[in-house]
């Protein structure tokens, strides 16, 4: 049973942390940074995380390069 | 978001997956199966849980990336962030998005941070235990936190803090760009290796990821190689050497810097191409090894030596510790040494870690290694104390660095001591398994000799930084609490006892206090000792009656209560003329309890009454009961401790001379009363008036040498000594005192009163002497008895005479004069006799008492020549002897070339 002033500090957090995420040039869309707070929260491994992300964006990009090639 | 904590990991990591990747669910299954085994490998993180940390580094990346701005900017929303409770997890989330930063003006970012990892992995594979896994906890970078690692007690014995004064200059330019090299190393290893051992399940996803990465790596390591070894075949460039020397350091053998096991030092591979000054200075350098080995060696082979004790433990320990700083500051270099292999060419060549920095840098460390190498020999075979004192006499220097250091691992040494000490002066306990402690204890003693045997001083053990008189004072106080326990059985808690507080010193206050030579140790001491002693003294006195034990001896055995000795003397003189065989102790026994209950006796306590008893010495043929009497006095308990086996024998001898010049005192005044009350009788006599003159001359002769015999012995002797020691013990600080007091005072008796092996001549001259008054005695009896004999017989011949006539006869017939005239005549022959015996008796005396005044004359003993002076008051003898005019003239002459 989430308050509304409980929404609105939520919504405040997610603000802040974007506002940063923004200024670290983190690459993350609300949608994605709001994915990994959640993750976060839950005792996720930031290290393991951020690897991860890393990761899955290299493979993204050479899926697209691939892709590009092909087509 | 209201759905925040609802769904599972495995839910949103898949969203995130598709959301990263663009595609849809089916798609992206590898990545998915890939990011759940990655996340789930790495539960537990391996940084630090701490938010501030974290934001610091944030901020201290913007402001690298010259984005002051940003960096305000950036604190501000963390404080706003911390204001709003809603996150559990602040650091992850801050740590997440460190981690995906990326600087606008660096793309290719991602691919060196792999090949930096590569270049990490062999390292941390064969690094030492020693050498800290964590460099960058340690970076130079962050001075604040380099003062929160030194341990705030140590003094500053820290290696590295020396360093952390160069760090104000040249490091700190030279790591200004170390932070993001050490930022990304603190990414685990585990996630790589994971990414890297991907199966090969997933053919589809590995090449792609490989593919970018591997030649990355292999690239930025043939570089960094090339950079550094330069061609295999040229001579070994520096940074190789100082990658060596940091081995080296560790007492590991380098690559080309190995131990030589017979010339017992680092030597460079003579096969290895190396400019002079390059060889020279990793030599030099390599002699920190050496001393590196040398300590480690010891303590390694010390510390697991039981045996060696706690003083030896705690030596070893500080050693550790130092050697601990060392290591810090090995790890260091060896940190800064990684992030110059990880910025590789980006850091210009001033700044690189070189032979010659190292030099620098480690040039405090050197000469503190240099000095715990000094000490370790110095220490070889020692413990306990004798190693503090060694430890000691090093902190004698002038380089008050250096003093800073002995003193640090003095004041370590020194605790367990110090520890030893406290237990001891306040409790009297002694819990020194390892013989360290300068006080020993022989538990083969008994208790009735724990004040004089038990407890010793192990001289060796003594640490010079404490002076044999406080070394005596600690043995005596701990001596005191054991013997108030167990032989005073008293129990006051020792608290009571030293009122001063027992606070337990930490090591450096150990080192302080024993540096303090003349306040606070001192003054601990001096106050355990007046309070221990003073308390012992007075429950000896109060409890055990010490002082009034003493009076006791004064009175009983030294004669001091002459009305008691007197009427004893009169009570015993019956029994004692018999042969000493015939004595019964009983029945003695039973005369002193008379003796007791009809004198001034009576009034003593009964606690020393009881104690008085009869003691019957060895009996020898001929003995009478007069040379085996003797009195007793039982002595047990704490009193004992004063009153030893052998003072008491003492003690029985003195009694023995006083009883026999007491004798011939009593036994003059027999003969003096035999000369009074017969003179009278004898009077009709006129025959015997020669005779008994003779007697009443060498009678008086002899009561004036044994008047000023008993005066000598009584006034110069027991007097004199008897004031000292009653002054003394009145004044006494401790038991000892008491003790020495008393031994002085018996020792000056027996050899006043010439018991003493010196003076063995002069009291058989003085036995003889007592002999011819005994002897005198004797002839003086029968004189008087034959010559009361006579006068019996004329009064009955003149009564005979008298009742014949009252009867009408002759008073006498001639054939009874007759018979009378030859009975006188008889008798008369017998005075010559007797006078020729007394004459005999006379010169016998006469001779042995001059003999005995040369014996005095040529003593030492100034009272004795006072004596000499008196018994020849009327210069009699020296008239007679040359050889006392000679000797007096002698000693005369001897006394005043002293002068």
């Amino acid at each position: 049973m989430a308050s509304a002033a409980n929404m609105n500090a939520v919504r405040e957090t997610m603000d802040v942390l974007l506002e940063i995420s923004r200024l670290l040039n983190t690459g993350l869309d609300i949608e994605s940074l709001s994915l990994c707070v959640r993750l976060c929260e839950q005792g996720i491994n930031p290290e393991a995380l951020s690897s991860v992300i890393k990761e899955l964006r290299k493979a993204s990009d050479a899926m697209k390069v691939s892709e590009s090639s092909k087509g | 978001m209201s759905s925040l904590d609802q769904k599972s990991p495995n839910v949103l990591l898949q969203s995130l997956c598709c959301k990263i990747i663009g595609k849809t669910e089916a798609e992206v299954a590898h990545q998915f199966q890939y990011a759940v085994r990655v996340i789930g490998s790495n539960y537990a993180p391996t940084i630090e849980r701490d938010e501030f940390l974290v934001s610091e580094k944030i901020k201290k990346e913007l402001l690298k990336q010259r984005r002051e701005a940003d960096a305000a900017l950036f604190s501000e929303l963390h404080r706003k962030l911390q204001t709003q409770g809603v996150l559990k997890h602040r650091w992850s989330i801050l740590y997440l998005l460190l981690s995906l930063c990326e600087d606008p003006r660096k793309p290719s970012r991602g691919a060196s941070f792999g090949a930096l990892i590569a270049q990490a992995l062999p390292r941390d594979a064969h690094s030492t235990p020693f050498y800290c896994a964590r460099p960058q906890s340690l970076s130079l970078s962050h001075p604040e936190r380099f003062s929160l690692a030194q341990n705030p007690n140590s003094m500053g014995t820290s290696g590295v803090s020396s360093l952390g004064v160069y760090s104000l200059n040249g490091p700190q330019i030279l790591l200004a760009g170390h932070q993001t090299a050490a930022e990304s190393l603190r990414q685990p290893l585990g996630s790589h290796l994971a990414w890297n051992l991907l199966p090969t399940a997933s053919p589809s996803f590995a090449p792609t990821s490989r593919g970018p990465l591997l030649p990355v790596i292999t690239s930025a390591r043939s570089a960094l190689r090339q950079q550094r070894d330069g061609d295999s075949n040229a001579e070994i460039g520096e940074a190789t050497l100082v990658r060596d020397i940091l081995y080296v350091f560790q007492g590991i053998d380098g690559k080309f810097i190995k131990m030589c096991s017979q010339a017992n030092c680092y030597k460079i591979d003579e096969k290895v191409l190396l400019s002079r000054s390059l060889r020279d200075t990793s030599s030099r350098l390599a002699e920190l090894g050496w001393l590196h080995n040398k300590v480690r060696k010891y303590t390694d082979a010390r510390s697991l030596d039981r045996a060696f004790g706690l003083v030896g433990q705690s030596f070893c320990a500080s050693l550790h510790q130092e050697l601990k700083e060392y290591y810090r500051l090995l790890s260091v270099l060896h940190s800064q040494l990684q992030v110059e292999d990880d910025q590789g060419l980006n850091l210009g060549a001033e700044s690189n870690l070189t032979l010659r920095r190292l030099l620098v840098w480690t040039y405090d460390p050197k000469v503190r290694l240099k000095t715990l190498a000094a000490l370790v020999d110095f220490c070889q075979g020692r413990k306990g104390g004798e190693l503090a004192s060694a430890v000691h006499a090093y902190g004698k220097t002038g380089d008050p660095y250096m003093r800073a250091l002995v003193q640090h691992i003095l004041g370590l040494v020194s605790h367990p001591i110090l520890n030893f000490l406290y237990r001891w002066i306040y409790d009297g306990e002694l819990e020194d398994t390892y013989h360290e402690f300068f006080v020993a204890s022989d538990p083969t003693v008994k208790t009735d000799r724990l004040w004089h045997d038990k407890y010793t001083l192990r001289k060796s053990m003594i640490p010079s930084f404490i002076t044999m008189d406080q070394a005596n004072k600690v043995l005596l106080i701990g001596k005191s609490i054991n013997f108030l326990h167990q032989v005073c059985h008293d129990r006051t808690s020792p608290g009571k006892i030293v009122p001063a507080s027992k606070s337990m010193d930490s090591p450096r206050d150990a080192a302080e206090l024993f540096a303090d030579q003349e306040g606070a140790f001192q003054g601990k001491i001096d106050a355990a000792y007046f309070d221990t002693s003073k308390y012992l003294l007075d429950v000896l006195n109060r409890n055990y009656l010490l002082l009034e034990h003493l009076q006791a001896m004064r009175r009983y055995l030294l004669l001091g209560q002459g009305d008691f000795i007197r009427h004893l003397m009169d009570l015993l003189k019956p029994e004692l003329v018999r042969p000493a065989t015939t004595l019964y102790q009983h029945n003695l026994t039973g005369i002193l309890e008379t003796a007791i209950r009809a004198t001034n006796a009576q009034f003593d306590s009964p606690e020393i009454l009881k104690r008085l008893d009869v003691r019957l010495l060895e009996v020898s043929p001929g003995d009478t009961g007069w040379d085996v009497f003797s009195l007793d006095y039982h002595v047990d308990g704490p009193i004992a401790t004063v009153f030893t086996r052998e003072c008491m024998s003492h003690y029985l001898r003195v009694f023995n001379f006083l009883w026999r010049a007491k004798r011939m005192e009593y036994t003059l005044t027999d003969i003096w009363k035999g000369q009074m009350c017969n003179a009278k009788l004898l009077k009709n006599m006129p025959e015997l008036s020669g005779v008994l003159h003779q007697c009443h001359i060498l009678a008086s002769e002899m009561v004036h040498f044994i008047h000023q015999m008993q005066y000598y012995i009584t006034f110069e002797v027991l007097e004199c000594s008897w004031d000292e020691l009653w002054n003394k013990v009145q004044h006494a600080q401790d038991l000892d005192h008491i003790i020495a007091a008393h031994e002085v005072f018996l020792n000056t008796i027996i050899t006043r009163c010439l018991l003493d092996t010196n003076n063995r001549s002069l009291l058989n001259q003085l036995r003889a002497i007592f002999d011819q008054i005994i002897e005198f005695q004797n002839a003086q009896d029968t004189l008087y008895r034959s010559g009361l004999e006579e006068l019996q017989h004329r009064l009955q011949f003149e009564e005979k005479k008298r009742q014949r006539q009252e009867e009408g006869e002759w008073g006498v017939t001639t054939v009874q004069e007759a018979k009378e005239s030859r009975h006188v005549q008889e008798f008369q022959e017998t005075i010559p006799k007797m006078r020729s015996q007394l004459r005999i008796l006379t010169h016998f005396y006469q001779g042995m008492v001059q003999q005995f005044l040369v014996l005095l004359m040529t003593s030492s003993d100034e009272s004795l020549q006072f004596l000499s002076f008196r018994l020849d008051f009327n210069e009699h003898y020296k008239a007679r002897d040359p050889r006392l005019r000679a000797s007096l003239g002698a000693s005369r002459g001897r006394r005043s070339s002293n002068m």
